[in-house]
C-alpha cells in the first residue's frame, strides 16, 4: 500500500519516544495521551454498560410476570431511573468520547488532543461523578427515582439523596462540556495540512457537530438541575406551583437539552457507520458533501423540536402543529443518510466481517427506531403512545440497535487497530447474531404491548399484558448474557490473541488511522503526515 | 520533531487554547442566561 510510506516515516520519528510512562499511576492516573485515555474512557463506559445493564435485568424480571415478585415498587423506580442515567451519561457518551479521543487525532494527522492536560481531567471527574449518583441507592431515602428526565414536582419529593443526585449531574457535565471543548479545539486547530474541513472523515465531522450540540445544551440541564436544587433545599419555586412557579417550564427546558441529547447519542453512530460501510463495500462513501450538511441539518433542528416530548401538557394547537411538522422534517436528512449507505453497498464488493454485520443492523433496526420517532410526532395520536411501552420501544430502537450497535461495530472495526492484534471473527459473528436477534425479541414486543395500553414505568401489569412481557424479558435476559461474549472477545483480542493486525487492518479501509502501524506508536503524527488521494478517508468524493 | 514543525505545534495549540476558552465562555453564558432567566421570569 502506498500510505506504508508514511507509517514507516512516522516510526522512524516516533521509536525513541515511543513508549508508554512506566508505574501504573504515571500511565493511567496522569497521563494526558489521547490514547490512553480514550482507553481509559473505553474501559469506563464497558463497566457502566454492565452496571446499567444488570439494572435492566432487574426490570426486565420483575416484568417476567404480572404482581410483585422480586423488588419493592420504590426500588423499581430506583432502577428505571438509574438505568437511564447510567446508560445515557456513563455508557453511551462516555464511550463515543473515547472514541473520539482515540481516534480523531490519528483522523486528522495530529499528534495528540489539543488540550492533553484538560483531556484527563474530563476523564477522571467521570469515576467520582459516578460514584457519587451510585452511593445514593445506599443512602436513606434512596436514589433518585422519578425518572431520568427528574420532572418536578416528582423529582422534588425525594430525600437528601437528591443534592448528591444534582452534583453528579453538574460534574457529568462539566466533563462533556470539557471533552467537547476538547474536540473542536483539536479538529479546529489540529488538523494536518492539507487536511481541509471537507475532506476529514465522517467521523471527524459527525463529531464536531455533537461537540457543539453538547457545549450548546449541557449548560441548559446543568442550569435546570440547579434550579431543582434550589427548589428542593433552598425554598425557591420555580417549579413549584404553589410558590407561583410552573413545573411545566421544567418540562420545557429539560426537552431543550433532551432532544438535542438524542442527537449526542445518535451523530457519532452516524459517524461509524460512514467509515464502516465503504470499508465493506470497497466503495467510496456515497454522497460525503449530502451526508455532513445532512449530519448539520439534524443538529439544527434538534433544537426546534423539543416540545414534541410534551404533547400532552396542553400547548396550543399551533404549537402542536409546528413541533409536529419541525419533528417530520427530521426524516429528511436522516432518509438521504440512510439512502446515502444503502447506495454506498449498492454493487460493492461486498464482504461482511463483524463490524460490517452490526453496521448493516444498525441501518436496518435504527431505521425501524426512526420510523416510530415519526408515528409518535403525529401529535393527534401521540395524545395515545405517551408514556407508554411504545415509546420505550421506539427510543431503545434509537439507542440500543441504534447507537450501542454502532459502537459495537466501530469497537470490532477499530480493535485491532487499537491492540495490534485480530480479535476472534468466529466469536464476533456469534456475538453479533445472539445480538441481533434478541434485542429485537427484547423490543419488538413491546411495541405492541405500548399500543395495546402498557404505561411505562410501573413495576405491575394488567394480566393482557402478560405474554408479550414474557417474551421481552427472555429476549433481554439473552442480550445481556450475550455481552458476555462481547467481553470475552475484547479481553481474548488484547492479551490472547495470537494473529497480528496489519498497519491496513481491512482490505477495504482507507484514512490516515490506516497508515500508522497496529497498535499505533504511543505517539504518533509528531510530523504532520502528508495530506493526497491516498490517504484521506473519502477520497472518491472529497478530492 | 524539526523545530519548524515545533513552532507550528506550538502556534496552533496556542490557538486551540483560545477556542478553548471561547467555547467555554459561551458554555458559562448560556449556564447563566438560563437561570438568569428562571429568576428574572419568576
Amino acid at each position: 500500500m502506498t500510505t506504508e510510506n508514511t507509517h514507516s516515516h512516522d516510526e522512524t520519528h516516533d521509536d525513541h519516544h515511543d513508549h508508554a510512562p512506566s508505574g501504573f499511576l504515571n500511565r493511567w492516573l496522569f497521563t494526558t495521551n489521547h490514547k490512553d485515555i480514550g482507553t481509559l474512557y473505553l474501559v469506563f463506559s464497558l463497566l457502566m454498560f454492565f452496571i446499567g445493564g444488570s439494572m435492566a435485568m432487574v426490570i426486565r424480571a420483575e416484568l417476567f410476570m404480572p404482581g410483585l415478585q422480586l423488588v419493592e415498587p420504590d426500588f423499581f423506580n430506583q432502577m428505571t431511573t438509574m438505568h437511564a442515567l447510567i446508560m445515557v451519561f456513563g455508557a453511551v457518551m462516555p464511550a463515543w468520547v473515547g472514541f473520539a479521543n482515540w481516534m480523531i487525532p490519528m483522523m486528522v494527522g495530529a499528534p495528540d488532543m489539543a488540550l492533553p492536560r484538560m483531556n484527563n481531567w474530563s476523564f477522571w471527574i467521570l469515576p467520582f461523578a459516578f460514584t457519587m449518583l451510585l452511593s445514593t441507592l445506599f443512602m436513606d431515602s434512596g436514589g433518585p427515582a422519578a425518572g431520568w428526565t427528574l420532572y418536578p414536582p416528582l423529582s422534588l419529593q425525594g430525600g437528601q439523596s437528591f443534592a448528591f443526585v444534582v452534583f453528579a449531574i453538574h460534574m457529568m457535565g462539566i466533563s462533556s462540556i470539557m471533552g467537547s471543548i476538547n474536540v473542536i479545539a483539536t479538529i479546529l486547530n489540529m488538523r494536518a495540512p492539507g487536511m481541509t474541513l471537507l475532506k476529514m472523515p465522517l467521523f471527524v465531522w459527525t463529531w464536531l457537530i455533537t461537540a457543539f450540540l453538547l457545549i450548546a445544551v449541557m449548560p441548559v440541564l446543568a442550569g435546570a438541575v440547579t434550579m431543582l436544587l434550589t427548589d428542593h433545599f433552598f425554598g425557591t419555586s420555580f417549579f413549584n406551583a404553589a410558590g407561583g412557579g410552573d413545573p411545566v417550564m421544567f418540562q420545557h427546558i429539560f426537552w431543550f437539552f433532551g432532544h438535542p441529547e438524542v442527537y449526542i447519542m445518535i451523530l457519532p453512530a452516524f459517524g461509524v457507520v460512514s467509515e464502516i460501510i465503504p470499508t465493506f463495500a470497497r466503495k467510496p462513501l456515497f454522497g460525503y458533501t449530502a451526508m455532513v450538511y445532512a449530519t448539520a441539518s439534524i443538529a439544527f433542528l434538534s433544537f426546534i423540536v423539543w416540545a414534541h416530548h410534551m404533547f400532552t401538557v396542553g400547548m396550543p394547537l399551533t404549537g402542536e402543529l409546528f413541533f409536529m411538522y419541525a419533528t417530520m422534517l427530521i426524516a429528511v436528512p436522516t432518509g438521504v443518510k440512510v439512502f446515502n449507505w444503502v447506495s454506498t453497498m449498492w454493487r460493492g464488493s461486498m464482504t461482511f466481517e463483524t463490524p460490517m454485520l452490526f453496521a448493516i443492523a444498525f441501518v436496518v433496526l435504527f431505521t425501524i427506531g426512526g420510523l416510530s420517532g415519526l408515528m409518535l410526532a403525529i401529535a393527534a395520536v401521540d395524545l395515545q403512545y405517551h408514556d407508554t411501552y411504545f415509546v420505550v420501544a421506539h427510543f431503545h430502537y434509537v439507542l440500543v440497535p441504534g447507537a450501542v450497535f454502532a459502537l459495537m461495530a466501530g469497537t470490532y472495526y477499530w480493535l485491532p487497530k487499537w491492540t495490534g492484534h485480530m480479535y476472534s471473527e468466529k466469536w464476533g459473528k456469534i456475538h453479533f447474531w445472539i445480538s441481533a436477534i434478541s434485542v429485537n425479541i427484547l423490543f419488538f414486543p413491546q411495541h405492541y404491548l405500548g399500543l395495546a395500553g402498557m404505561p411505562r414505568r410501573i413495576p405491575d401489569y394488567s394480566t393482557q399484558f402478560a405474554d408479550f412481557n414474557m417474551i421481552s424479558s427472555i429476549g433481554g435476559f439473552i442480550f445481556g448474557a450475550s455481552q458476555l461474549i462481547f467481553v470475552g472477545v475484547i479481553v481474548h483480542c488484547v492479551y490472547k490473541s495470537k494473529q497480528k493486525a496489519t498497519g491496513q487492518v481491512w482490505e477495504g479501509a482507507k484514512g490516515l488511522e490506516w497508515t500508522l502501524s497496529s497498535p499505533p506508536p504511543y505517539h504518533s503524527f509528531n510530523t504532520p503526515p502528508p495530506i493526497n488521494a491516498s490517504t484521506i478517508a473519502h477520497a472518491g468524493e472529497a478530492h | 520533531m524539526n523545530i519548524e514543525n515545533r513552532d507550528d505545534i506550538n502556534t496552533r495549540r496556542s490557538r486551540a487554547v483560545k477556542t478553548a476558552w471561547l467555547l467555554g465562555l459561551v458554555a458559562a453564558m448560556i449556564f447563566v442566561a438560563f437561570v438568569l432567566s428562571g429568576v428574572l421570569g419568576h
